[in-house]
């Protein structure tokens, strides 16, 4: 089965950007989510800065890796490689009881804490991912096809964004909750 | 009928973009809001010995290795701030500690207390040079203090009495406890329910 070619380009170019700003987050307080890399407690300490080296880095390349045509099916290996890395961490620790450490997703300034809703977020990337590995359908883009992969992306993007917020308010209505 | 289908799909499009925005700005102002309306102060948490009580005596050695009774009436009050390595809001308000610490120095002593594995502790304390601070690990302290989330912290005054305690995530709600010391109050929660 083949995708129509801007279904593809716009979910890679919507992963781009979640990739490019996930790193951009990462990047920009590095010893805060090395901290986070050590909270998980999955990789000994002095792992830990090298974990969070390396997952931005890969984030950053996979992002490059999905806008160009050529090299989209490795970006999407390695966007979707990342995600079932990450994702089997918060896993591991909501088997563990551990849901009160940072998710460390970043995007957004407040704290993430680990829940399933997390999981279910990742599956959606992922299975985008898996969907840029069908062979697209080539054929004439028109203005119009431009229009759809560029605002199509962009309010993926924002939904992807309102989600996280979503996730953060979470625990605070919670609060109110327990406070009332 | 291209036409119609082509200004048509461009104007859902941008409809579309604008109420994502539009759902995004709300979701962020749900979330301000939420925080907005949340207890001012640190919040507290029913358990463990009360506002007004007599805290319990413990005898501790800190990780410099000096003797420590922590919770007997001396010249100064005490805070006890319970933290650990793993909680990434702790780090952040290890800064705001120092601080405190500095310009309270007249009338307040700062205690740092943790429990666990010492290894990982003595490497949290070196790493963050928190030699300045007398810092205790003690499972039993948590225990009697029913500390169930970090950072927390209890404010005893110089007669060894809790005068406020609370889970603590900023610099404003470790400063309600102060407030909470000199108004008199169990909590800034407390006082504003009353006023």
């Amino acid at each position: 089965m083949t995708t129509d070619f801007v279904i593809v380009r716009m979910a890679a170019a919507a992963l781009a950007v979640v990739f490019a700003v996930g790193a951009w987050h990462k990047v920009r307080d590095l010893a805060a989510f090395e901290g986070v890399v050590t909270a998980y407690d999955l990789v000994p300490p002095v792992a830990a800065v090298w974990v969070a080296w390396s997952i931005p880095v890969a984030e950053i390349f996979a992002a490059l890796c999905l806008v160009g045509d050529s090299s989209r099916t490795l970006g999407a290996y390695v966007g979707g490689g990342l995600l079932v890395f990450v994702t089997g961490a918060i896993v591991l620790n909501l088997w563990r009881g551990r849901r009160a450490i940072d998710c460390g997703c970043g995007g957004i300034e407040d704290e993430v804490h680990l829940s399933w809703a997390l999981v279910a977020r990742n599956a959606v990337l992922g299975a985008a991912c898996l969907a840029l590995l069908d062979p697209a359908s080539g054929r004439d883009m028109g203005w119009l096809d431009y229009l759809t992969v560029g605002v199509g992306a962009g309010c993926m993007y924002g939904l992807y964004a309102t989600f996280n917020q979503m996730l953060a308010n979470a625990p605070r209505l919670a609060r109110l909750r327990g406070a009332a | 009928m291209t036409t119609t289908l082509t200004v048509a799909v461009a104007v859902l499009w941008l409809v579309v973009g604008v109420l994502v925005v539009a759902v995004f700005a709300l979701a962020r102002q749900v979330g301000v809001l939420y925080e907005r309306v949340a207890p001012m102060g640190a919040l507290m948490m029913d358990e463990g010995p009360k506002v007004g009580e007599v805290a319990p005596v413990f005898n501790l050695t800190t990780l410099s290795g000096a003797r420590l009774a922590l919770g007997a009436a001396g010249a100064f009050s005490t805070l006890i701030f319970f933290l650990s390595p793993t909680c990434p809001v702790c780090n952040k308000l290890l800064p705001v500690l120092r601080l405190t610490a500095r310009d309270e120095a007249d009338w307040l002593r700062v205690v740092l207390a943790s429990d666990g594995e010492e290894s990982a502790q003595r490497a949290f304390y070196a790493k963050n040079s928190l030699s300045e601070f007398p810092y205790v690990l003690s499972a039993e302290l948590g225990l009697a203090y029913k500390v169930s989330k970090l950072p927390f912290a209890v404010l005893l005054d110089e007669a060894g009495r809790v005068r406020a305690k609370g889970l603590i995530n900023s610099r404003e709600q470790l400063e309600s406890l102060f407030t909470a010391k000199d108004l008199g109050v169990e909590s800034i929660q407390q006082f504003l329910q009353k006023a």
